[in-house]
């Protein structure tokens, strides 16, 4: 028998307090690791719906702005672009160094034009990303999967009365509806939406482009290098990152973590003041017998020693099972939190058994100083 | 003579509410090896406080405790622990037994801090417990065990590690008389000394 195997059976002989102990510890853990993993995997979920969900780079043509007057009569003003865009440039930007770092690149291409009669805007982008670049909108039918086909505009279609199967007419071009947008209260409600080689044609443009849509990953998102790298690319573009979305993201995934912090902290200094009472409270309890200990010559390391290796023992029973609780209910609770795939994160466990023995060993260093302090003299007239 | 321990001029006060209480005043007293001596005095008198101050449980408020030449009353904690884990064996008067170990293991308690083979000390534990009549009843807790059995643990418990002083506080305060002979008898023909209150 050494003290380990002696901090063993005392454990056993006193089942329901080393319980108690551990309960706090057990919570303490299986809530940091719950919070932590669930707060981890929203961090990327929600970062990678945010990274699908839109662009965050603008790409358009430089222009100057010109001012219209007769006299000292103000007439508005006007912009004047200084270059177009082109089809090439998609290929420029993606190109750049830190390529890796772009989602997407998808040029758009704007023009006003006849369809079955009514003026209408035009809207084309390549087919292959269409569901990628709008992936919120909702259609009635098919999304065009050609050159020959087109998505009307909820608005469009009414005017047009027109719906899936049906038919617009530009020029001497006809195309076929292939799907219908759900409203979405944006400009696309009123367009006509295909395939970008169709539009230009229609503009007879074949490689023009208004503007290029980039989204980048945003996680520790570079947006500053990468809209540098972009304006070296494609010199005569003005190049705007919408930093509201960028910073959004952010103190979207910024607070999730803060929250995660601040709940696991609460719990954790709970569990840390639990630990600290119930051993302090064993140790008032135990006075006869760390008298008795002492009376037969246990040196003061010893009797510390002694603690906490008890601890120790039930920390690591406690925080191994808090871990598994943990991630268990991260687990269970994951869909709840929108997170489609959860998964078992091993360096998080690890991080909860370590931090649930420091739990233990930081809360009981006051109660077994106590119990190493005490006089063996003490002790004895309690005995 | 040749001693194992001498309490030179021992003087030991409780003080407190502005009060101070000599429970010994000006004791000395020399304990040779095999000596068994018997303290004897009313209720009070300072027997236990002797005991716990001829064990290094406490420090006298003056005078000088004296094993081997070296004077104990400046030593330190762990000193003095060394030197009940050396030279003392403790028998109380309600044995003091740790009542989720079985009798085997209490008697291994001295030993637990020491460095050897746990098959070793399981087998000094067996042997005096065999010792004082205790055999085949190794693996019994104290809950399971009479008063005289109880008390025949804590007297193997105090011999395991062969001190050279083993120190009895009333060991046959709770024990019938009959029981009370027959655990003095086990005091007699060790080759520690005895020194009993």
């Amino acid at each position: 028998m050494n003290i380990r195997t002696l901090a063993w059976k005392n454990l056993r002989r006193r089942r329901s307090r080393a319980l108690f102990t551990g309960l706090g510890i057990f919570l303490g853990i299986g809530t940091f690791v719950a919070l932590s993993s669930l707060t981890s995997q929203m961090e990327g979920a929600v970062q990678d719906k945010l990274d699908r969900y839109g662009a965050n780079i603008l790409v358009t043509p430089r222009a100057d702005d010109v001012s219209l007057g007769f006299g000292n009569i103000a007439l508005g003003g006007t912009q004047v672009a200084r270059a177009r865009l082109s089809t090439d440039d998609r290929v420029r930007i993606e190109s750049i160094p830190m390529k890796d770092r772009l989602a997407r690149v998808v040029p758009y291409f704007l023009h006003a034009a006849d369809a079955s009669g009514r003026s209408l805007v035009w809207m084309g982008l390549p087919a292959a990303d269409l569901d990628v670049a709008r992936p919120w909108w909702r259609v009635h039918g098919s999304l065009p999967g050609n050159a020959g086909e087109v998505l009307l505009g909820s608005e469009a279609a009414r005017s047009l009365d027109k719906g899936p199967g049906g038919t617009v007419t530009s020029g001497r071009s006809t195309f076929r509806v292939a799907g219908v947008l759900a409203p979405t209260g944006e400009k696309e409600d009123g367009m006509v939406i295909g395939e970008i080689r169709s539009v230009q044609e229609l503009a007879g443009s074949p490689k023009g482009v208004t503007y290029i849509e980039v989204a980048a990953h945003c996680k520790d998102c570079p947006v500053d290098e990468i809209v540098a790298e972009i304006s070296g690319a494609v010199p005569g573009a003005k190049v705007t990152a919408i930093r509201q979305v960028v910073e959004s993201r952010r103190e979207a995934v910024d607070q999730f973590r803060r929250l995660g912090i601040g709940v696991t902290a609460i719990v954790m200094a709970i569990a840390g003041f639990s630990v600290f009472v119930t051993v302090m409270g064993n140790v008032q309890e135990r006075t006869r017998e760390i008298g008795v200990l002492r009376a037969v010559g246990f040196r003061r390391k010893e009797i510390l020693s002694l603690l906490f290796w008890e601890t120790g023992w039930i920390s690591l029973l406690s925080s191994a099972s808090g871990v598994a609780a943990g991630v268990l209910a991260s687990w269970l609770a994951a869909p709840l939190f929108g997170i489609e795939q959860a998964k078992v994160l091993p360096g998080m466990a690890a991080i909860g058994l370590a931090v649930g023995m420091a739990l233990g060993i930081l809360g009981s260093i006051p109660p077994a100083r106590k119990a190493a302090a005490l006089s063996p003299t003490e002790a004895i007239r309690s005995l | 003579m040749e001693t194992i321990i001498r309490l030179e001029n021992v003087i030991m006060e409780y003080g407190g509410n502005g009060t101070r209480v000599a429970a010994l005043n000006g004791i000395s007293l020399e304990i040779g090896p095999g000596e068994y001596v018997a303290v004897t005095g009313d209720s009070g008198a300072g027997k236990s406080t002797l005991l716990t101050i001829l064990g290094g449980l406490q420090l006298p408020t003056s005078g000088r405790l004296v094993l081997g030449g070296v004077d104990l009353t400046s030593c330190t904690a762990d000193g003095l622990a060394d030197f009940r884990r050396k030279t003392i064996g403790f028998v109380f008067q309600s044995y003091h037994l740790l009542p989720y170990l079985t009798a085997r293991e209490n008697v291994m308690v001295p030993m637990v801090p020491m460095k050897r083979d746990a098959r070793e000390k399981a087998d000094r534990a067996d042997s005096l417990l065999d010792s004082v009549g205790l055999s085949g009843k190794e693996s019994r807790l104290p809950s399971q065990l009479s008063g005289g059995e109880c008390q025949r643990v804590a007297i193997a418990r105090a011999l395991v590690h062969d001190p050279p002083l083993l120190l009895a506080d009333e060991p046959t305060g709770n024990l019938d008389s009959a029981t009370g002979e027959q655990i003095l008898e086990l005091f007699l023909g060790r080759s520690s000394s005895v020194l009993r209150a």
